[in-house]
């Protein structure tokens, strides 16, 4: 056995049987320590002084308690009850944490490259760091969507590896970026204004890009379905120049928060939201590859046809994406109406952004029932797919430039 | 009457029909989008000139301007509630049923019409050991064994319960609903306004088109209300400090600021939004009739102040305490600067068309050079017309309007026709005002006095009125609120939310495995079907199969040689 077999081994078996079990653990034990210090640690929640809670030695304290008691549990219920290692939940759950720590430790290692704390200034942030990291994002999208179509036509794997690369190394650069940008607004103004970088249309497009790739990827990985990508990434990449106009006219800044939005709700709500947007977007992509390959089929062309997957397996990941869209989507309305319940007087206002929400719920939630109490297959579906997330645009995009009210904030200067 | 039970009985099947739920959700929807498109709970007048007299009478009839709450909305949304409860009736002991039947056993005929599907031999088998080892390796499955002659079943099952995702979704929506229909009929929300230092306890709302009022039962007394700013002029809370008093007494005391509301006795207090609580201001007013006579006035914010000399009335509308504007050019970066505080009135006097009139405290510093005071006109009286008017004179040292008065009067009395003639005339006004001598910024003064010249003459007032000094209060805008459906909401929102995570990520899988023996050995089966996720379980069978076969192969022939 040469070392590079071995190194391969040490490295799956972190992802497999009992470590991976007792890892997965370790990870919901910290995150229940960090949610225990958010209501118990100090005085309790402090929306400006969490962050600093969590990397002090307080911070160190609960969250390892919490993983080193999950992990124990873990241990000793693996022994009792060998039986639960074949939850799948723990080998599909821990390559996520694994990601979000890397994530992580990448913006620690990028925070060297911010200038010094005298060269910072509100008024101008262009010498921030983020922003490099961003332009390096959407370089990266952009080449592996012109990578993911040139497969289409020349299905060489170098050309398939390159694109998957470089939408990965995309992602990791976009998620960075943002928590970048969480570290930078707590660099302006003497720390006055630092918030999640979750606040304005732009940062929230940089999630949505970043969310959109990585549902993607999950199914190029397990289902092996890369002629996808050319189609999910062509929307991201067309997200890109919005993000990149954006940025020029203005929009990319760090502001503050106005009070309406300065509540933990946000940092829950407006993500999981973005689970939702991502996930139709992907359910986009495969039912405009899906319209596409029907096309082909009439055409006979097969040397294209040859890289797709096959319809059948077209509508079913439109229909997996929707499966993960919709709940999150459910959720994220949900507590968003808890927020509303906190803030405005009300958990339900039928305010434009409220009752689009409910639109798309209601586009998504009759796709979901023809499809799988009427049993509608194919061509109708995947138009469904394609127009349901014109409707999703409309909701987080339209409403902003073109309607008013309480969301008001996401609005385009 | 039977035939009134067959009608009856088709009704409720028609009710509950999926056909007639998407045709409701599809108007709900449709409607919904009328209701963002048109701007709801705006003042009739707006809507009046925005459609004009037809489109404004036809949009009130259907009640679009408070859309949300019609009749027929309302109707809808009971319609809907009655369609889902006659489905789920219906649906409920089917689902039921069909979660409770689990056939052990599985005919050849079946077995044909199965997508997953695997024949195998074995010549030896210990079918004992061989179904615990099933059993081991599909930890969590509930099983089920039954024999019939030469043949033994085993049935597997696991998520059986996914079926109950389709009840608890649709219950959970049912009372999502009925939490909604109660906060409707019992819930109240309205707003209030309580300035620094008083008592109130009615909320107004809206209904329909016009406004009501409610007395709560109790007291909200504003003690006092905050704006903290960051530092670059935004504002960062809002700050009330109320105290309930119920019957008289005093029962508690809290700040609440956006997003944390106070709660007592079934009501939630919100801050939702501040304004001037009458204020009291004091004016300087200079008059223009040549004399240099400066009168004081108070008023406070919406009250009027009339002026027994000129007739003239000024009618205070507004104050505020700061104004942060971007002094930049249009694409240069931002900078804000706080010009300070205003007072906004509406100048009314006699053979003057009424302007409405912003005045600020400080005179406008520029590059740290002082260019003195400015007005803010509006022609129209709408806010956000105003128009910068500088007046040239530093209205904030009286001595400096004794000066301008003093010029012009010398400069009358000459021929007005050099510039040593206005030299001349400032230098006696300079000695009128200091007698004792001139003060150090003279020259700054002379600069701002000739540009006043030219620009106060414009103004066609009896007097320029000037804030001087105020004495700020706030209002602070609470939303008081209350819904007795809202934990019915939470309840049916987390049902909602379980019931989807089942529907999604729990697939009911059976596998059958059917051992049959014979002289030669066993011929076994094993057969697999999912009711969703086909992808996943063409995995998950190739696992099983994969595993089983090989533990058929290797103590099957192992005991066969």
């Amino acid at each position: 056995m040469n070392t590079a077999t071995q190194n391969r081994g040490i490295l799956s078996a972190l992802y497999e049987g009992r470590i991976s079990y007792i890892r997965f653990w370790a990870y919901i034990g910290m995150m229940l320590g960090a949610t225990g210090l958010a209501l118990w640690g100090g005085n309790g929640y402090n929306e400006d002084n969490y962050l600093f809670m969590l990397v002090s030695m307080q911070g160190l304290i609960w969250l390892g308690t919490g993983g080193l008691l999950a992990a124990g549990a873990a241990i000793v219920a693996s022994m009792v009850k060998p039986g639960v290692l074949r939850n799948t939940a723990a080998a599909v759950m821990v390559p996520w944490f694994d990601g979000g720590v890397l994530m992580v430790a990448l913006m620690a290692a990028l925070t060297v490259f911010e200038p010094a704390a005298s060269a910072v200034s509100y008024l101008d942030q262009s010498n921030l760091f983020a922003g490099k990291v961003i332009m390096t994002m959407n370089v990266l999208l952009l080449f592996s969507s012109i990578c993911y179509i040139a497969y289409l036509f020349a299905p060489e794997s170098f050309i398939g590896k390159m694109a998957t690369l470089t939408a990965w190394l995309g992602v990791y650069a976009g998620g960075s970026a943002l928590l970048l940008r969480w570290y930078e607004s707590y660099l302006l103004l003497d720390g006055e204004i630092g918030h999640a970088p979750v606040s304005n249309i732009y940062e929230v497009f940089i999630l949505l890009f970043c969310i959109t790739t990585v549902i993607y990827l999950q199914w190029e990985r397990r289902y092996d379905a890369k002629a996808m990508g050319a189609f999910v990434m062509v929307l991201v990449a067309a997200g890109v120049f919005f993000g990149v106009w954006l940025d020029s006219v203005g929009q990319g800044e760090i502001k503050p928060l106005v009070p309406a939005l300065k509540s933990y709700w946000m940092k829950i709500h407006v993500p999981l939201n973005f689970v939702g947007y991502g996930a139709f977007a992907v359910a986009c992509g495969a039912g405009m590859a899906w319209l596409f390959r029907a096309r082909l089929e009439v055409n006979g062309s097969s040397a294209l046809l040859r890289v797709f997957p096959t319809l059948d397996q077209l509508d079913q990941l439109a229909y997996k994406s929707v499966a993960v869209g919709f709940p999150a989507f459910t959720l994220a309305t949900i507590l968003g109406a808890a927020w509303a319940a906190e803030a405005w007087g009300g958990y339900w206002s039928w305010d434009p952004k409220e009752t689009w929400a409910l639109i798309v719920w209601l586009v998504y939630g009759a796709y979901l029932h023809v499809r799988v109490s009427h049993g509608w297959h194919g061509r109708t579906l995947a138009w469904w797919t394609v127009i349901a997330f014109l409707v999703t645009v409309f909701c987080f995009l339209g409403v902003n430039m073109y309607l008013s009210g309480l969301h008001s904030y996401g609005r385009l200067a | 009457m039977h035939t009134f039970k067959d009608h009856f009985k088709t009704f409720l099947l028609r009710l509950g029909s999926m056909t007639l739920a998407i045709v409701i959700l599809t108007v709900l929807a449709l409607a919904s989008v009328i209701g963002t498109v048109l701007l709801q709970n705006q003042s009739q007048a707006d809507y009046l000139q925005q459609f004009g007299p037809i489109w404004y009478w036809v949009f009130r009839s259907l009640g679009l301007f408070d859309m949300y709450h019609t009749w027929w909305f309302l109707s809808l949304l009971g319609l809907l509630m009655a369609s889902l409860g006659v489905c789920l009736w219906r649906q409920i002991p089917r689902i039921l049923k069909d979660m409770r039947s689990r056939k052990v056993t599985l005919s050849e005929s079946a077995m044909k019409h199965m997508k997953h599907i695997q024949h195998w031999q074995a010549d030896q088998l210990d079918s004992t050991a061989f179904i615990e080892h099933v059993k081991w390796q599909l930890n969590g499955w509930s099983f089920r064994e039954d024999s019939y002659a030469d043949t033994h079943y085993v049935r597997a099952d696991k998520g059986r319960y996914n079926k109950l995702a389709y009840i608890l979704v649709h219950a959970a929506i049912l009372i999502i609903l009925i939490g909604g229909w109660l906060g409707v009929q019992y819930g109240f929300r309205g707003d209030m306004a309580v300035p620094e230092g008083s008592k109130e306890s009615e909320i107004s709302y809206l209904k329909g088109t016009s406004t009501e009022y409610m007395k709560m039962p109790f007291e909200v007394q504003c003690n006092s209300f905050d704006i903290d700013f960051y530092p670059n002029g935004m504002p960062k809370e809002f700050r009330s400090n109320l105290t309930i008093i119920d019957q008289g007494k005093e029962v508690l005391t809290s700040d609440i600021i956006v997003n944390e509301p106070l709660y007592y006795k079934g009501v939630r207090i919100y801050q939702a939004s501040f304004g001037d609580g009458g204020s009291n201001i004091h004016l300087k007013l200079f008059r223009m009739d040549g004399t240099s006579d400066v009168a004081e006035a108070q008023a406070r914010v919406y009250t009027k102040y009339k002026d027994e000399k000129s007739g003239a009335t000024l009618e205070i509308t507004d104050f505020r305490p700061h104004n942060v504007e971007n002094m930049a050019e249009a694409d240069q970066p931002k900078d804000f600067k706080d010009l300070g505080a205003s007072v906004d009135m509406i100048f009314r006097a006699s053979g003057v068309k009424p302007v409405k009139v912003r005045s600020f405290i400080d005179p406008f510093v520029l590059e740290e050079q002082n260019r003195g005071s400015f007005f803010q006109i509006s022609l129209s009286g709408d806010t956000k017309e105003f128009q910068p008017f500088a007046l040239g004179l530093d209205f904030s040292n009286e001595k400096e309007w004794l000066l301008f008065v003093a010029f012009v009067k010398h400069l009358a009395a000459t021929e007005m026709k050099s510039p040593e003639d206005s030299k001349m005339a400032f230098k006696a006004a300079l000695d009128e005002v200091f007698p004792d001598g001139k003060p150090d910024n003279f020259k700054d003064m002379a600069v701002r006095v000739m540009q006043a010249v030219q620009t106060i003459p414009r103004l066609p007032w009896p007097f320029l009125p000037v804030l001087d000094d105020y004495d700020q209060k706030y209002y602070t805008g609470l939303q008081v609120a209350s819904d007795p459906g809202m934990n019915v909401v939470w309840i049916g929102s987390a049902l909602l939310v379980i019931g989807l995570y089942i529907m999604f990520y729990v697939s009911h899988r059976k596998v059958w495995l059917v051992i049959k023996q014979h002289e030669k050995g066993y011929s076994i089966s094993l057969a697999g079907m999912s009711n969703r996720n086909p992808l996943n379980f063409d995995r998950e069978f190739h696992d099983i199969l994969s595993n089983l076969d090989q533990y058929t192969r290797t103590f099957g022939k192992g005991d066969a040689s």
